[in-house]
């Protein structure tokens, strides 16, 4: 078997000692960041994107990898015992792990979510060695207008869908594809939005962004408002499970893996639908409906959380096989390829092989490493939920300097990263989306050169896109993405405001 | 009760008539691109202008949003009603001076500062503001004890150029 061989191999790289070592400290700081409300994995591969100078290109992929992972472990503890998602993913874990938690159930929710998520991260692992190179083998077959649609559809559903308001899900995308204008265009080498400025020519650093919106701008929006905002913390009991504990886990994990490797798959963005949904269809199936929102329900927190590293796992596909983030980590994963030169798609398979199933043998390394960090030594994290606020934000501050000063060794970059976090506290503050921001800066290049591409191969003829039956699909896809969803919302509304007309009546 | 601020009017216009101010900047930009298009048909300039156009519709329709009963679907930021303005000051101060001393004092100083003035800023909004020297120095100490690992991580171990105070690479 090729595949197995093809692994074989990977393990053969990722086992290594040096690679072993940064798979470890990965999962070290992703359930770290995971732990630490105010950071996420994306601000930390962020920040640590300077290494890209240095360290080389397996090394570090396995190292972010094991970063964008492990903050999926991380985030369930903060979220049962703090009831403040670590990281978005976690929200649904944080409505009935924390009800368990302050039933005293507090280790048997940890415990769930993080054998959860190694079964979930595990089982979808094991569909990514096999999905992956199938996909490729589809994508190379895949056209300009082809994969312009299909950017098409990540923009619509990491702006339009994800949100609650399309109009600023729209005003974020276009700021993001604005941001990613600046610089040489890639196809006529002309400067464009540069203002005569030499610094400009490169464009804007990724990393600037994505530490000012998130880290700088996470910073100054708790300064500014969050002062009064006190957090009770929930205490640690042992993270053992009953028999009957397990038998109502193990379904759970294993439907919400069906539910949220798909979700991931799909340029669909993010984390958030599919633990919605598996906490939805847990709720619906359970035997112990009394338990969900009163003294908390293990399904509740058992399914999400493996629908959630499901789906994270899952975002590997279409980064790898296609070079489509469909997150903010992913998107920033992807500027760490292209820092080595390196394009995701397609062709990654055959050109950069190694480097690929090096990362993908990674992944199983370290999910039972993570399983290790995350259940035995989970007091060791909580230690790490008493750092006051106060300190924990300033010392995110000193490393936001680090990730952006470390990049380009520009003062002027400081200054503009300031900037962005008051951009940041704006946009949290009037509630607009800002993993738009970044998905369109990093796309957005890319998706411009593809269209020209499909224009130029149609002639001129923007009927291409229509013609050619992959790309017309597509775009029937992104419409019903926009359409469905209102006309679903709206039949909803119809349908409450008539039961409610016949209970009042 | 005073209004949370996000549902302000003022705030929520001017939010919009930034939007549609970048927008007319992008498009200013944009005519001055070449729309030299090769044989393909698109140009350079075809993208900036189809960014700047929808980024002025969006501008336009939020400040509609924003003068006829606000944004559509707002939820509320999280937190106070209103902004502590002293905490913000003193991180703003934090970071400003950093990226004004970094050249000079060097990473592991400079962001010490940072650490110690952002620290202030939090403390405030907590209403813990303490500035004694004694607080002072404690927190200039745990600002370096982070600053400090983590520049000779870069500079020794990963060979990443940082400014220091020296030329050693260890301050």
């Amino acid at each position: 078997m090729d595949t197995w061989n093809l692994l074989l191999q990977g393990f053969a790289t990722a086992a290594t000692p040096i690679n072993l070592m940064w798979a470890f400290v990965g999962c070290i700081i992703g359930t770290a960041v995971g732990v630490l409300p105010g950071i996420g994995p994306a601000v930390a591969v962020a920040m640590l994107l300077p290494i890209t100078v240095k360290v080389e290109a397996t090394a570090s992929m396995i190292f972010f990898a094991g970063i964008y992972y492990g903050a999926m472990y991380g985030g369930s503890t903060t979220s049962i015992l703090l009831n403040t998602p670590g990281e978005a993913g976690s929200m649904v874990t944080a409505m009935e792990g924390n009800k368990m938690a302050k039933n005293g159930r507090a280790g048997a929710a940890l415990a769930t979510a993080a054998i959860g998520s190694f079964v979930a991260g595990t089982i979808a692992t094991v569909l990514v060695t096999f999905f992956a190179p199938v996909v490729a083998e589809y994508a190379v077959r895949l056209g300009p207008p082809e994969y312009f649609m299909l950017m098409v559809l990540a923009f619509t559903t990491v702006s339009a869908v994800l949100g609650k308001s399309t109009l600023r899900g729209m005003v974020a995308l276009f700021v993001g594809l604005a941001l990613g204008l600046i610089g040489i265009d890639q196809l006529t080498a002309q400067a464009r939005y540069t203002a005569g400025v030499p610094e400009l020519m490169d464009g804007i650093e990724v990393v600037l962004i994505a530490v000012g919106l998130f880290a700088v701008g996470e910073a100054l929006y708790n300064v500014m408002y969050e002062g009064k905002t006190a957090e009770t913390q929930n205490t640690l009991t042992s993270t053992h499970m009953t028999k009957e504990e397990w038998r109502r886990s193990w379904p759970a994990w294993l439907r919400a893996t069906a539910i949220g490797f798909p979700f991931g798959t799909v340029p669909a963005g993010g984390s958030e639908i599919p633990t919605f949904l598996s906490y939805a269809a847990e709720k619906k199936l359970s035997k112990h409906k009394e338990e969900f929102g009163t003294i908390g329900a293990i399904e509740g927190v058992a399914g999400p959380e493996a629908a959630n590293n499901a789906a994270i796992t899952a975002t590997l596909i279409p980064l790898l096989t296609l070079g489509i983030p469909t997150s903010n980590t992913t998107a920033i994963l992807l500027g760490a390829f292209q820092n080595y030169g390196i394009q995701p798609g397609p062709q990654l398979f055959s050109s950069n092989g190694a480097l690929v199933w090096a990362l993908i043998a990674s992944m199983y390394i370290g999910n039972v490493m993570l399983l290790i960090l995350n259940l035995p030594l989970v007091g060791l994290w909580v230690k790490l939920l008493k750092i006051p606020k106060s300190y924990l934000y300033a010392g995110i501050l000193v490393f936001a300097t680090l990730g952006v000063y470390g990049m380009r060794q520009s003062a002027f970059d400081l200054v503009l990263l300031y900037a962005i976090g008051l951009l940041g506290v704006v946009m949290r503050r009037f509630d607009f989306p800002a993993a738009p921001v970044v998905v369109g800066m990093i796309l957005g290049p890319l998706a411009e050169a593809q269209m020209r591409n499909a224009v130029a191969i149609g002639e001129g003829k923007w009927t291409i896109f229509l013609e050619r039956p992959g790309s017309l699909t597509l775009m029937v896809i992104v419409l019903a993405v926009l359409i469905l969803p209102r006309v679903a919302r709206r039949w909803a509304a119809r349908k409450a405001a008539a039961e409610g007309g016949t209970a009042a009546g | 009760m005073t209004q949370h601020s996000s549902r302000s009017a003022v705030l929520q216009t001017v939010i919009g008539a930034g939007t549609l101010l970048l927008g007319c900047l992008l498009a200013y930009g944009a005519t001055s691109i070449s729309s030299e298009a090769g044989y393909g048909g698109v140009g350079p300039n075809f993208f900036p202008w189809v960014v700047a156009v929808v980024l002025v519709i969006c501008g336009v329709l939020c400040v509609v949003h924003a003068r006829t009963g606000g944004f559509r679907d707002l939820e509320e930021g999280s937190g106070d009603e209103s902004a502590h303005w002293k905490g913000f000051i003193w991180v703003s101060a934090g970071l400003l001076l950093n990226a004004m001393l970094i050249t000079t004092l060097g990473f592991i100083l400079s962001c010490a500062l940072c650490f110690v003035l952002a620290v202030r800023g939090f403390k405030s909004a907590e209403d813990k503001l303490d500035l004694s020297p004694k607080a002072w120095i404690k927190d200039l100490l745990i600002g370096v004890a982070v600053a400090a690992p983590v520049f000779w991580m870069f500079t020794q171990l990963l060979a990443i150029n940082l400014p220091g105070l020296t030329n050693t690479g260890w301050l």
